[in-house]
């Protein structure tokens, strides 16, 4: 299957600065996927030049097959695109900026109040009256998704969509994103890692203008993330954990509290086996021994997190 | 061009919706109404400015001719300038509010956006302009008794020549430059050129520049041949349309 989003040694250059260096990806069809990467990696850049905005300097970017500097036309009848910050037109009422961006794709008639009345719904707008100049900026943030989705598009770009938003307006868009999977591919970018947990099933990782790493998520935790096993000791786990700091199998210690000591170990049968001796052979009790699960958070921080 | 109509339409409600709907037809409107009043009165007015300096001023009784020169004194300087400084941000407060980013990532190319803002502005212009000329018209009747409406559409129409030239210009000069100051600075430059243009002669026979005083010698029955300013202008309006489309195309939203 053609991916929906396809990104081929693509490079932006502003100046003497490369915001995107030799990017390559491939954005599978249906799914919802998290485009991860600290601020200034280049999400944006690469959603501007995805959407038409921006040209590329170099390499080559395709949506559903169109490339997006010569089939601009296909590709904008074809995307839906939430930017970062939002611009409405503060006279119009969210029924009206609706109707306006489907006018845009020309729809009409029944196609278009239908769709309008559906999108006020999914975005918990029907019943407002007031105009968009005076809607909360998580109000705009659900309008900007509607509108986003008013072409019924087959791929819908989200730059940052939660980003400012307070926990009820980002759990608001999230299931908006989320009661979308298996329908339409959504490429959804951002650096807020529990979100992406929550709704994506594939990520790929944006440091520095280029992909750190791109697979599912569970893929990626297995492929990139430190294993970490943690320890609950008796009467303190100080003399384990300085045992077991200049172990082989451990890449790190972290003393959460007097009693735990959480390592971080890059063979973890080993660990299991040799905890227990040391623990031992220090006089130390073991009230709980685990491994602990790896998340989003530890991978991205492995990847790019040590290097900013 | 599938978004033409919705945007054109768009921007036409916009004028409707706005404070634009205010602002050029008021000033345009205030002139019109007040235009024939303070032609008639002038003779007065100025009596009543120096009435005990012993200064003797010998005025002529004014006649609708003095009203229509004062519509088209208004529309030539006070005019112009408001063409500049509101339309200086035609393309350029979409950009930075970005609403543009909004339009333009649907099927709607940025040609049919500068167009589309070119012929709605236009139309605003048009039809204040026309009102206030049928508005200058029918006060210069009742204030005069005498209002021959041919020469007014004249004069009126071919500063529309020049009021759509200059519209073009902002258009263009707003695609250009990111900030509205910047836009309405460079437009008041070109209207000082094309003044300082229309004290020569070659340029007034065959230039743009021959559309600034034709409103007033058309009006006084000394206007010479206006084919090359009125095509000229045209084609300056064109040109700068093109430009604009040229030089918003190029910008990275």
């Amino acid at each position: 299957m053609t991916p929906a989003i396809e990104l081929h040694d693509l490079t932006k250059l502003y100046g003497p600065v490369r915001a995107l260096d030799g990017v390559c990806l491939d954005v599978p069809s249906g799914s919802v996927f998290g485009f991860l990467g600290p601020n200034g990696a280049g999400k944006t850049t690469t959603l501007r030049i995805l959407t038409g905005l921006a040209r590329p300097s170099s390499g080559g970017a395709r949506v559903l097959g169109h490339d997006v500097v010569t089939a601009t036309n296909q590709v904008r009848a074809a995307i839906g695109y939430l930017p970062d910050v939002p611009g409405f037109y503060p006279w119009m009422t969210g029924r009206e900026l609706l109707r306006f961006a489907g006018r845009l794709f020309g729809l009409s008639g029944h196609t278009l109040t239908a769709r309008v009345d559906a999108l006020l719904d999914l975005a918990g707008l029907a019943g407002v009256k007031t105009r968009v100049g005076g809607y909360s900026r998580g109000m705009k943030q659900r309008l900007g998704v509607a509108q986003a989705l008013i072409n019924a598009p087959s791929v819908l770009m989200l730059d940052e969509p939660t980003s400012a938003l307070d926990p009820i307006g980002r759990k608001a868009v999230l299931d908006m994103i989320a009661s979308l999977a298996g329908r339409t591919t959504v490429f959804f970018s951002t650096h807020i890692l529990s979100d992406v947990e929550r709704v994506c099933d594939t990520v790929a990782i944006l440091h520095r203008g280029r992909v750190a790493a791109q697979a599912r998520i569970g893929e990626l935790k297995s492929r990139y993330g430190m294993q970490k096993i943690a320890v609950e000791a008796t009467p303190s786990a100080e003399p384990l954990a300085a045992a077991l700091a200049h172990a082989p199998w451990v890449s790190a210690v972290e003393r959460p509290s007097d009693d735990r000591v959480v390592l971080a170990v890059n063979d973890v049968q080993r660990a299991q086996r040799e905890i227990p001796a040391t623990a031992v052979a220090q006089g130390v009790g073991i009230r709980r021994l685990e491994t602990v699960e790896v998340s989003l958070e530890d991978v991205f921080v492995d990847l790019v997190g040590v290097e900013r | 061009m599938t978004g033409f109509q919705a945007f054109l339409g768009k921007e036409l409600w916009e004028i409707l919706r706005t404070w634009r709907i205010w602002v050029l037809p008021g000033i345009v409107l205030f002139f019109a109404v007040t235009g024939p009043v303070i032609a008639r009165f002038t003779p007065q007015l100025l009596q009543a400015v120096a009435p005990d300096t012993g200064l003797v001023i010998q005025i002529p009784d004014p006649t609708f001719l003095d009203a229509y020169l004062q519509w088209t004194k208004n529309l030539v300087q006070i005019v112009t300038f408001a063409i500049i400084i509101i339309f200086a941000g035609a393309v350029s407060a979409e950009r930075r509010s970005g609403t543009a980013v909004l339009a333009l990532t649907k099927p709607l190319s940025r040609s049919a956006f500068v167009v589309a803002k070119y012929l709605a502005q236009g139309a605003l212009l048009i039809g204040t302009v026309a009102v206030g000329a049928a508005i200058t018209w029918a006060l210069t009747y009742t204030v005069f008794g005498e209002a021959p409406w041919r020469p007014l559409a004249q004069a009126t129409g071919v500063w529309l020549v020049w009021g759509l030239m200059i519209l073009g210009i902002m258009v263009f000069l707003s695609s250009l430059v990111g900030s509205q100051a910047g836009a309405a600075g460079l437009g008041l430059g070109a209207f000082v050129l094309l003044s300082i243009a229309s004290i020569w002669d070659l340029a007034v026979r065959y230039s743009p520049a021959g559309l600034l005083g034709a409103p007033t010698d058309i009006l006084v029955g000394r206007a010479g041949y206006l084919l090359w300013p009125v095509v000229t202008g045209f084609a300056l309006t064109g040109v700068a349309l093109a430009k604009a489309v040229w030089a918003f195309s190029r910008k990275e939203l």
